[in-house]
């Protein structure tokens, strides 16, 4: 046996900087993307292009908003599967979150939380670290799972996520039905804004403590002056991650179609396969 | 203190005890009407003179540590209804200010036992020794004056002298546990205290000689990266040093030593 130490002995520092690293930039800084994306679909009503080439019959028939809602939201989704090295992009963040993932678990299992004894705010915060830090696995799974690998068998839809139909088929994996919610679809949502908490306060959190760990706070002053930066931004994430949430829940799934479909087709008209589809699509319809 | 106690009230106190190192622990009550200002310290004294419970029982007399009696040494540092803290400053009339009140002491859950209420702080010892926590001054010969130290300097360092190694910052803090195996001392997290220290000696014009090889035990396994920012150390702390600045400033020299050794270390 060598006495050598063993590797993760001799790089421990390492391994904790690039963990600390690794949530912010890549995990958070996508973090920031993806919902700034997704709550499109809540606040895309404000874009006054969201509704550009979709043909007037579309608009008149889903209503403005919904247009502008869907259509920014599908721009968007389009922006980001149109760009190259997509895959290379999506394996750095799964090994990213893994990395951050496994060691975090390990990490947060050699501590013992205490706030029984010693309930001051900030160890609430130490303990809601690590909590929120296994919410989100559980969370970031089901999710990666169930939209990306398409394990429909997991969310009460059998409609499978496309990116071509990425409103219409998220709100169903939410919802589980046309109109309102079905028990599952309850069941997925509360799932949903539980574990969009939990990444949000996560990542807020996260950036706080950074800041001691690297040595940029250094006086409680400035601790105290970071902590509220953290909080105007981790408040601004919450706002989008639940704006979100709530246009999903409550965009007409029905309209959404209508804008996807001719979406779909006037950006890929070129597409050969994809006008055929259309045509037959328009025929069942 | 303006508490109005109740006099001649009989206070309950439950203390848990332990018959030597790795035995198992229970509990005994017993009933004491404290003196005039009395303190933890003070009843105990009483307890071990008439060491008869509550229920009648006659029993050993509890084993405990202290000193100074003045909040200065640190030895008589206990949980006392569940927080850490000096027992001889603790207060009866203020933690039991009724007839019937209950105290409950335990020892400290991160150090062993050496018998009931007295545990054994030597690993907080060993740990200001893997920081280096001294002065090299030792010559065959004398070395003269030192270098000037700034009133600045010797402000901040005044304050983290006050340390008096009690232990209350490790008992409370998440991320230190108990390690009775001293082999596993080196790579366990040091804690609040140690890292501390390190800005102490590491702000003195001589003790910095040895800034280099505190800041690689900072960055070793155990060291400050394991802190996990509770900040519970600071509230606990009784001489109120200020462990999360500490914390924040040796993380900062930890970052610029660890990124110049990376580009100047043979
Ligand atoms: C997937 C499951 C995750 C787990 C189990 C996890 C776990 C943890 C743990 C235990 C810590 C504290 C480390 C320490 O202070 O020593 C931590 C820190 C952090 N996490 Fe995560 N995390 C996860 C996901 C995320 C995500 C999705 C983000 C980004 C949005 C993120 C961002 C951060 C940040 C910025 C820190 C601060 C590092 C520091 O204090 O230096 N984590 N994580
Ligand atoms: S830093 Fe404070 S709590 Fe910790 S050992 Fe020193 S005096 Fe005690
Ligand atoms: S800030 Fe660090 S040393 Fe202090 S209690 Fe928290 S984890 Fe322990
Ligand atoms: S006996 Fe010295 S601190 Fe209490």
């Amino acid at each position: 046996m060598g006495t050598e130490p063993g590797f993760f002995k001799r790089h421990h520092f390492l391994l904790r900087r690039l963990h600390s690293l690794s949530g912010i930039v890549p995990i958070g800084l996508f973090l920031v993307n993806h919902l700034l994306t997704n709550s499109t679909i809540a606040w895309g009503m404000i874009n006054s292009r969201g509704a550009e080439g979709l043909p007037p019959s579309v608009i008149e028939q889903v209503g403005q908003s919904t247009a502008m809602r869907v259509g920014t939201f599908q721009h968007e989704v389009g922006f980001i599967n149109n760009m190259p090295f997509l895959i290379l992009i999506e394996i750095a963040l799964w090994v990213s979150i893994a990395f951050h993932a496994i060691l975090g678990v390990y990490y947060a299992t050699s501590g013992s939380p205490n706030v029984k004894h010693y309930a001051y705010q900030d160890n609430w915060r130490y303990s809601l670290q690590r909590l929120t830090g296994y919410v989100a696995i559980l969370y970031i799974f089901y999710h990666v799972a169930t939209l990306r690998w398409g394990w429909t068998w997991l969310t009460p839809t059998d409609e499978p996520w496309t990116y071509e139909r990425a409103s219409s088929t998220l709100a169903m994996a939410l919802r589980g039905q046309m109109t309102g919610l079905s028990a599952g679809g309850m069941a997925v949502s509360l799932f949903y804004f539980i574990g969009i908490t939990a990444c949000v306060y996560h990542f807020a959190n996260g950036l706080w403590t950074a800041a001691i760990s690297w040595g940029l706070t250094v006086s409680e002053s400035a601790q105290k002056r970071w902590g509220y930066v953290c909080t105007g931004f981790g408040a601004a994430l919450m706002l989008l991650a639940w704006a979100s949430l709530i246009g999903f829940l409550t965009i007409d799934i029905d309209d959404a179609r209508q804008v996807e479909m001719s979406k779909h087709a006037t950006t890929a008209a070129t597409d050969q396969n994809a006008l055929v589809e259309h045509l037959a699509a328009a025929e069942t319809e | 203190m303006a508490t109005k106690a109740a006099p001649n009230r009989t206070v309950r106190f439950r203390i848990k005890r332990c018959d030597g190192p790795g035995k198992p622990s229970y509990w005994h009550e017993f009933d004491v009407v404290p003196e005039k200002n009395a303190n933890v310290i003070s009843c105990l004294k009483q307890i071990a003179e008439h060491p008869v419970t509550a229920s009648g029982q006659k029993v050993s007399p509890p084993v405990w540590d202290s000193g100074c009696l003045e909040e200065v040494c640190g030895a008589c540092t206990m949980v006392v209804n569940g927080k850490v803290r000096q027992t001889c400053t603790c207060l009866v009339d203020v933690y039991a200010p009724n007839n019937g009140d209950t105290i409950t002491l335990e020892p400290m859950s991160k150090f062993p036992v050496v018998r009931d209420l007295w545990v054994d702080r030597q690993r907080l010892f060993h740990n200001l020794t893997r920081i280096k926590g001294w002065v090299p001054i030792d010559n065959t010969y004398a070395l003269g004056p030192g270098p000037k130290e700034s009133p600045e300097k010797q402000q901040v360092r005044y304050k983290l002298s006050e340390c008096m190694s009690c232990g209350c910052c490790l008992e409370a803090c998440p991320q230190f546990q108990l390690e009775t195996n001293e082999s596993k001392w080196d790579d366990a997290f040091i804690g609040a205290n140690a890292i501390s220290q390190v800005r102490y000696f590491n702000e003195h014009q001589t003790g910095k000689q040895l800034k280099s090889d505190r800041l690689d035990t900072m960055s070793e396994k155990g060291g400050i990266s394991d802190c996990g920012n509770a900040q519970n150390c600071v509230k606990v702390c009784p001489k109120e040093i200020p462990l999360t600045e500490s914390i924040g400033a040796v993380g900062r020299a930890v970052t610029i030593h660890s990124i110049a050794s990376f580009f100047s270390r043979k």
